[in-house]
């Protein structure tokens, strides 16, 4: 199967716009595959300096998907929030493919407690932070939008108050509650009365 | 109730984030008013305000990064340390890194002592199907026995289960690093690329792909004082090459973004799922390629700004330019490549040029179906060039019509005639200018007119048959015109125009170029740089760039007057698509026939879109795409296609009629590169006929026509006819150009022999001189 067409995938996306949900659920592989083979590709790339910008990687997706002439910058919005969602899985996934890889053969076994611990200069787990990220969706929506669209989709907090509909003001003060309440999720530190 | 809990923690825990930490309990004191719950809620979340400055600054994409940098790392400190191994190796050192992992030296124990090269397949970069997919290679790979091949011993995976291959150790170097560093010069070069050929051909006939080769994995060692190359990997592409994504080239473009430019157009094409042993043949093209030239074909270094499907695009589209054309514009590299070739650029050039130039670009040909069908056919057209054989890429010669004037041939005899009545109406003219009233300006339009149609007499569609030499009246007359026509520069131009076409066709070829720039200038800024007018000579210019062999020049100023026609005139304007079809004649000229078809192609569609398939621009634009197809050996499709114009010609313009009879011996060509003799002698023959009766018997075409039965005849082994229709050919017409080549055409290998060819070869060199003193 080739790559989709432009025209294809900027008519899915405008539809999507425009209200057709249909029009989702076919725009949604074509993008996971192009995101997937780019995040790929910049992964593999051994950057020393680590300067691996998810916006680049999703702007690139963007201007090899769709005629970006031929849409608004509300169909741009729209689009930049089904990568941050494609992206969160496809991060995720790979994690989790890293972590079965290293348990299934046993002998470097990744304890659970030791992968969950997240000090400053660790990377967070990426599978723990899915599973938190979920839960924070069922408290508060709007919270777990705004870390996926930051944290997987690259995207500025004007670009996230944009695509959100809220002020930028909003869009900072949830992204500072929703970092504490994923730490205290993910650190097994029960809310109290939940 | 539950909402509304919420948001006040959340209100509380934002403010007491504003605050000193001192000032916290107080606040929440004041504010959760006995609340317990409240408070240890908002407490709990305050408690992480310090892992949170530093939580998800990263992106999620660094952190995937990171996590597999330090995977790499981790690995690599352990075997630091020493007392690594991997079953029954023994790390030694890291002698290599690329996208796919890391190669290690490693020390064997059992079953024997031996050292081998272990190459780690990165973490992230394999699947758990890796294994599998190498075992199905494995059985392949152990009937591979050659002394050019590395071996690969085992596949594995560590405790972690990484992937790892076990090969043969190779201590060599990349083998153009091992050219460049021995300063070889050319003909050694070619020897060593000769065995690496037999060795990918010996794999090719186990069935086995290499698909990634590139001077890193083709090492050279020292075997008795002897190069000797190494080629290794072979097999293992396949098998890390499958990608978790989808088709099998996406991690490939992960890989090829470290080492870009050795990759065949089909495996960056992610619609192509077979890759077939030819892909090999392509990376072999592109490392002969860099040996002989010391660049890739395509500048990489452009590519690494561009967008990857822009890249892979440009890949699968564009043809590179010649080696020989490469060292000549390339000057900032030319003379340490030519000093690594142990001579000079200007050498260097002249030794690429022709054989080697046809060789490189026909195993880097886009189309598969055209380039070398195996590596020991390519290995064999290197051996004809070393011992001075015509090789077999040596493209057939076919000469397009210029898509506007459908001019075939250059002419050494001009039509005089002509001329003087040029002479007479410039009188005219010049009497007409100096008065101005509308009513003369038409006239004086009329005149050219009528002065064009004159001179377009010298075009052998329309030619009458006159013979006089009058160089010196068009000297006169370019003189003239600067003065002559001064008051009106509309005019002016174009009869630059007109007579630069005259010296066009005399060959003189620096004074036709001066006339034309003269009239770009001159229309540039009466009517406008984009003026019809204005482009019109630039195409002048560019068609005489094009007839004296300057390809690059022509070719660049094609491309730029047809940016400047599409968009002012529109892209279905005439001029427009008349510059398609001269960039694509460029093209094919310098070899880069995909790309050329491509245009001929288009162009070709549009017209018949535009003008029905029996126009005549319709018909010289089919013809023209069909030479370019047999050009690159499409030579099914070229000849259907020149079938089909030949009948729609017979039919439309009837047997005497100078385009039929073009179609007809085009005809006849195709046929001969078919090797369909007998077919092509009888269109030559009746070819002949119809010039003779048509043009007269002393004619270029007619004398071109001769030597192409003479080359057919020869190739049967009738040396006597052969011989006859040569000497009459050269006798009579044949192009002085034509003279030289006698000597090298490969149709003619077979009189060498006869003392009556040497004689007949100094006579058509003798004529050549006599004519170049006229």
């Amino acid at each position: 199967m080739g790559a989709p067409s432009v025209h294809e995938v900027t008519q899915l996306l405008r539809a999507w716009s425009a209200g057709d949900q249909d029009a989702l659920d076919k725009l949604t592989p074509l993008v996971y595959r192009e995101l997937h083979r780019t995040a790929q590709r910049y992964m593999a790339r051994q950057q020393p300096d680590h300067t691996l910008q998810t916006t680049a990687l999703v702007n690139e997706v963007y201007l090899r998907l769709v005629a970006f002439k031929e849409v608004s910058w509300a169909d741009r919005a729209h689009f930049l929030a089904v990568c941050a969602q494609l992206m969160r899985r496809i991060l995720t996934d790979w994690a989790r493919g890293q972590q079965y890889q290293k348990r299934g053969k046993g002998a470097r076994h990744v304890a659970l407690d030791e992968a969950l611990i997240l000090s400053p200069k660790r990377s967070p787990d990426l599978v723990a932070l899915d599973e938190a990220l979920k839960a924070l969706a069922e408290a508060d929506l709007r919270k777990s939008q705004v870390v996926e669209l930051r944290f997987y989709g690259g995207l500025s907090v004007e670009e996230t108050a944009g695509v959100l509909k809220v002020s930028p003001e909003t869009v900072m003060r949830d992204w500072k509650l929703a970092k504490l309440w994923l730490l205290r999720e993910m650190r097994g530190g029960k809310p109290v009365g939940a | 109730m539950e909402r509304e809990s919420q948001s006040r923690v959340e209100q509380l825990v934002h403010e007491a984030l504003a605050l000193a930490d001192e000032q916290r309990a107080e606040y929440l004191e004041r504010h959760c008013t006995g609340d317990k719950h409240l408070r240890a809620e908002v407490e709990s979340l305050l408690a992480f305000e310090k892992d949170a400055q530093s939580f998800m600054e990263a992106s999620a994409l660094q952190v995937a990064a990171i996590a597999l940098e330090t995977e790499d790392r981790t690995f690599q400190e352990a075997v630091e340390s020493g007392h690594s191994s991997i079953g029954p190796y023994q790390l030694l050192r890291k002698i290599g890194e690329g996208g796919m992992g890391q190669v290690w030296l490693a020390q064997q124990s059992a079953p024997l002592q031996r050292q081998v090269a272990l190459k780690l397949v990165r973490w992230g970069m394999y699947d758990a199907t890796l294994l599998h997919r190498f075992q199905a290679e494995r059985q392949s790979l152990a009937v591979m026995d050659h002394p050019y091949i590395a071996k690969v011993f085992e596949a594995g995976a560590t405790a972690e289960g990484q992937p790892y291959f076990v090969m043969e150790y190779v201590a060599g170097v990349p083998i153009t690093d091992y050219c460049d560093e021995k300063k070889l010069k050319i003909r050694k070069r070619l020897e060593v690329f000769i065995k690496v050929c037999e060795g990918v051909q010996h794999a090719h006939q186990k069935a086995i792909i290499h698909r990634d080769l590139k001077p890193a994995n083709i090492l050279v060692v020292e075997v008795d004082g002897k190069p000797t190359p190494r080629i290794i990997d072979f097999g293992l592409a396949k098998a890390i090459g499958t990608d978790m994504a989808g088709g099998p080239l996406h991690t490939r473009v992960g890989s090829f973004v470290g080492t870009p430019g050795y990759m065949s157009p089909e495996q960056s094409d992610p619609t192509a799922e077979d890759i077939d042993t030819r892909t090999d043949v392509y990376s072999l093209g592109v490392v002969l390629y860099v040996l002989l030239t010391g660049s890739l074909p395509f500048d990489t270094n452009e590519w690494k700004n561009k967008p990857v499907d822009e890249v892979l695009r440009r890949l699968r589209e564009e043809d590179p330019v010649r080696p020989s054309t490469k060292v000549s514009t390339d000057r900032e590299n030319s003379s340490a490549a030519a000093e690594a070739r142990g001579t000079e650029p200007k050498h260097l050039v002249s030794t690429l040029r022709s054989d080697l130039d046809w060789i490189a670009m026909k195993a880097v040909e886009k189309d598969r179906g055209c380039r070398y069908g195996t590596p020991s056919e390519l290995a064999a057209d290197i051996r004809r060039y070393l011992n001075q054989e015509p090789v077999t890429a040596r493209p057939a010669r076919f000469s397009y019509r210029v898509q506007k004037y459908v001019r075939r041939h250059r002419y050494s005899v001009a039509v005089a005639g002509v001329f003087i009545a040029v002479l007479i109406a410039f009188a005219a003219m010049q009497n007409i200018q100096l008065r101005k009233t509308r009513r003369e300006r038409d006239r004086a339009d009329r005149i050219t007119e009528f002065m064009t149609g004159v001179f377009k007499v010298s075009d052998p569609f329309e030619r009458v048959g006159s013979k006089v030499t009058a160089q010196e009246l068009l000297d006169k007359a370019s003189k003239d015109i600067d003065t002559g026509l001064a008051k009106d520069p509309e005019l002016q131009s174009r009869m630059m125009q007109v007579m630069g076409r005259a010296y066009m066709n005399l060959g003189l070829y620096s004074q036709a170029q001066s006339l034309f720039q003269r009239g770009i200038k001159v229309s540039g800024s009466a009517l406008g740089q984009e003026h019809r007018n204005t482009l019109r000579i630039m195409s002048e210019l560019g068609w005489t760039l094009f007839e004296e062999g300057r390809l690059s020049e022509a070719e660049g100023l094609d491309r730029r007057l047809l940016d400047t026609e599409r968009r002012v005139l529109g892209p279905e304007d005439e001029e427009t698509l008349a510059t398609m079809g001269n960039l694509a004649v460029t093209l094919c000229e310098e070899d880069r026939c995909s790309e050329a078809t491509k245009l001929a192609r288009e162009q070709f569609d549009m017209k018949r879109r535009l003008f029905g398939s029996e126009d005549f621009y319709t018909l010289a634009a089919m013809d023209n795409l069909a030479l370019m197809l047999a050009r690159s050996n499409q030579f099914a499709e070229a000849e259907k296609l020149e079938r089909e114009t030949l009948d729609i010609q017979l039919r439309v313009f009837g047997r005497e009629n100078l385009g039929t009879i073009g179609s007809m011996t085009d005809m006849a060509d195709i046929e001969r590169n078919m090797g369909r003799d007998e077919e092509a002698l009888k269109l030559y023959g009746e070819a002949l006929d119809l010039e003779q009766r048509v043009l007269g018997p002393d004619q270029p075409e007619t004398a071109d026509t001769r030597y192409s039965l003479a080359c057919i005849l020869a190739r049967r082994g009738q040396a006597e006819e052969a011989l006859s229709a040569l000497r009459q050919a050269i006798d009579h017409g044949l192009q002085p150009r034509m003279d030289l080549e006698i000597e090298k055409e490969p149709y003619f290998n077979s009189l060498h022999s006869d003392p009556r060819f040497a004689v007949l070869v100094a006579h058509a060199k003798a004529r050549a001189a006599a004519q170049k003193a006229n």
